[in-house]
């Protein structure tokens, strides 16, 4: 029985990523109450680099494609982290719920779809290609080159 | 507030005429038709009336769920007389193993050959 | 017997279902020797096409030897060899008689579905979702396959199978996707898309006389076969550069190929990583049906007054057609299901010539017991796959 795809593949994740980047730097701490607190600042620099590092990476959507995509992953998974543990490490979460919640539920936001993400980039495969090969009685790779054209052009007119 | 089914059989009029009076007693429903030909080589249009459909959408929706849509019927018998005048044969799928019924476009069957008693059941 | 079933997206199963049995007088028994996988399979494997139960059987390419026929049938007899085209057309109706057989107006018992979604009925099609009728497929031991007196080609030749099964869809196809560009010595033909019915659709074009033939396609191994046994003069792998309009026109003096064939259908990859991004959050999220950036780019690519030659599968809308493309540049739009039963007995004579081997696109040869690795190994482009054909 095959396990259920992760739907999330490469390029869905990089429109993820944007999306959520630019969400975080503009409307993100108004809408959460949080608009001229430190919260606010702390979640748009997330935001600006979370953004950052997408277009760096190696998968569909990014620019310059330098940061491999598996690295890309673990530093969502990282700064999701970092980013809940903020407010407790600066002491923050005292002043209020509104100074912390939304930290945390970003975190769980990001490692939800982080679980949902197919890390392979090659979509999620489930098939067997060793059994396939050994079953195989063509060499696929000896059509793709060898025996010459399989088709003739018209004789001149 | 009646509606018109049509449909345009590849054949002389007068022997599309003609087996469709045959098979009247055949027909799941009584349907009055006019015969007209169709311009070229494209045959004999047949043109049925459907009465009393409903007025309103809900009705209309609730008896085009339910399969009992006289519109919907009138244009399978259309299209099952169409078949046996063109082809000799009703069209039977592994889906719908009937031919063309409306009753049958929400209940398909899966596309896989027929056990025998579902084969006696369609008639076949 | 054993039967390769729709099982849900993304999953298929090898499972006992009933034999086909005899239905209509016009009706024939296929015992099947081989079979393939489509690339139009796809689209229902990936679940994009509407109207699949579980338990479908699955596969339109298929042979075999006749095994039983109904009382109607006179043009076969039981032990003949035959390839079954993949459209279901009854040779009677005002379409078929015009040689239009894949909008056959008889062979859909399910033609309200199709009605529906298309304005019209087209004909019934082997294994390919309850819109085309909900025909049992060909990736199994049997098939029941109607009309047997117009569909079913004899092979009489001592050809292998793998050298005349694509009789029944892909060459064909590509065939028809090249006739529709109306070559004539000197033109240059682009086709998007290097799987197998690109394969054929590049051949075909260079059976037909055009001077140079560029295939285009995200995928080298694709290409090198393109190139080394199909006969594509050029190669162009967008994801090297996205730029294909751009590319084309470099490589034909700016002026653009004389017609393009679109091989690739509704899963279209665009080189371009936003455009595609875009396309697949809305086919995922069921806004759109069909990603369309092959077609838009093949109607930017062709030259003012060129043909644009549909071949690949769509299914429903694509978001942003070029219609100001299409109609300031006079293109000509052509397309189609392929009327294989039209072209069978000239392609036939063309492989018996010798003026080309199909086989040439077969990578994998599996049985078929193994089709559900065999899915996964054509949907992903495994192991240089092209082509899987299973042996029941």
């Amino acid at each position: 029985m095959a396990t259920p795809p992760r739907p999330l593949d490469a390029t869905l994740h990089g429109v993820v990523d944007y999306t959520m980047g630019t969400f975080l730097m503009s409307m993100f701490p108004k809408l959460a109450g949080i608009q001229g607190t430190r919260s606010a600042r702390q979640i748009r620099l997330a935001g600006a680099i979370h953004a950052g590092y997408s277009a760096l990476t190696d998968y569909p959507l990014g620019a310059v494609k330098t940061l491999p995509y598996k690295a890309h992953l673990g530093l969502d998974a990282v700064g999701a982290i970092a980013l809940a543990a903020t407010p407790f490490v600066t002491g923050q979460h005292r002043q209020g719920t509104r100074q912390w919640l939304p930290h945390v539920a970003l975190c769980v936001a990001e490692l939800s779809s982080l679980l949902i993400t197919d890390p392979t980039g090659r979509g999620d495969y489930h098939g067997n290609v060793e059994a396939v090969r050994r079953a195989n009685s063509i060499a696929p790779s000896s059509k793709l080159r060898d025996g010459g054209p399989a088709v003739r052009r018209p004789a001149a007119a | 507030m009646s509606k018109v089914a049509t449909v345009t059989v590849l054949g002389p009029r007068e022997e599309v005429e003609r087996l469709w009076h045959e098979l009247a007693a055949e027909r799941g429903a009584d349907l009055q038709a006019s015969f007209r030909t169709a311009p070229g080589d494209r045959g004999t249009e047949i043109r049925v009336e459907v009465p009393g459909a409903p007025s309103n959408p809900v009705g209309q929706a609730v008896k085009k769920l339910s399969g009992d849509d006289p519109l919907a019927k009138a244009k399978d018998e259309l299209r099952r007389f169409k078949q046996l005048f063109e082809t000799g044969v009703i069209a039977r799928s592994d889906g719908s193993p009937d031919g063309p019924a409306v009753e049958r476009q929400l209940k398909q069957r899966p596309a896989q050959p027929l056990e025998q008693p579902e084969r006696q059941k369609a008639g076949v | 017997m054993r039967a390769n079933v729709w099982s849900g997206r993304n999953t298929v199963q090898v499972e006992n279902v009933p034999d086909p049995k005899i239905l209509n007088d016009r009706d024939a028994i296929v015992k099947i020797s081989s079979t393939a996988i489509c690339g139009s399979d796809l689209h229902l494997y990936d679940g994009y096409v509407p109207t699949m139960k579980r338990g479908d059987i699955l596969g339109h390419e298929f042979m075999g030897e006749v095994v039983e026929v109904g009382k109607g049938v006179g043009t076969l007899a039981v032990g003949d060899r035959v390839v079954v085209p993949f459209p279901i057309a009854c040779g009677n109706c005002w379409s078929c008689k015009h040689e239009l057989y894949s909008v056959c107006e008889n062979s859909n018992p399910n033609a309200g579905i199709a009605e529906k979604m298309f304005g019209h009925p087209t004909a019934g099609i082997f294994g390919y979702s309850h819109i085309t009728g909900g025909y049992a497929g060909g990736q199994a031991e049997y098939a029941r396959v109607p009309y047997a007196d117009v569909g079913p080609f004899k092979i009489e030749d001592d050809l292998t199978d793998e050298q005349v099964l694509f009789l029944s869809d892909i060459f064909p196809t590509g065939y028809m996707g090249a006739d529709f560009c109306q070559i004539t010595g000197g033109d240059t033909i682009a086709v998007f898309g290097a799987g197998p019915v690109g394969q054929f659709a590049i051949a075909s074009a260079v059976m037909l006389g055009a001077e140079r033939v560029i295939a285009v396609d995200e995928y080298d191994y694709r290409l090198q076969m393109a190139t080394a046994r199909a006969g594509a003069t050029d190669a162009i792998n967008f994801r090297e550069n996205a730029d294909v309009v751009e590319q084309l026109k470099e490589l034909t003096g700016g002026r653009g190929p004389d017609a393009v064939i679109d091989a690739v259908g509704m899963e279209a990859v665009s080189g371009h990583g936003v455009v595609q991004a875009v396309d697949r959050v809305k086919q995922a999220a069921r806004i759109e049906s069909d990603r369309g950036a092959a077609l838009r780019d093949a109607i930017m690519a062709c030259r003012p007054g060129g043909i644009v030659s549909v071949i690949g599968v769509y299914g429903g809308l694509m978001d942003k057609f070029p219609t100001g493309a299409f109609m300031n540049k006079g293109l000509t739009l052509r397309s189609g299901q392929c009327h294989v039963q039209r072209y069978i007995k000239p392609l036939y004579e063309r492989i018996r010539k010798g003026d080309i081997d199909p086989s040439f696109v077969v990578t994998h040869r599996l049985e078929l017991g193994q089709a559900p690795d065999g899915y996964e190994t054509f949907k992903h482009k495994q192991d240089d796959c092209v082509k899987v054909v299973l042996k029941p």
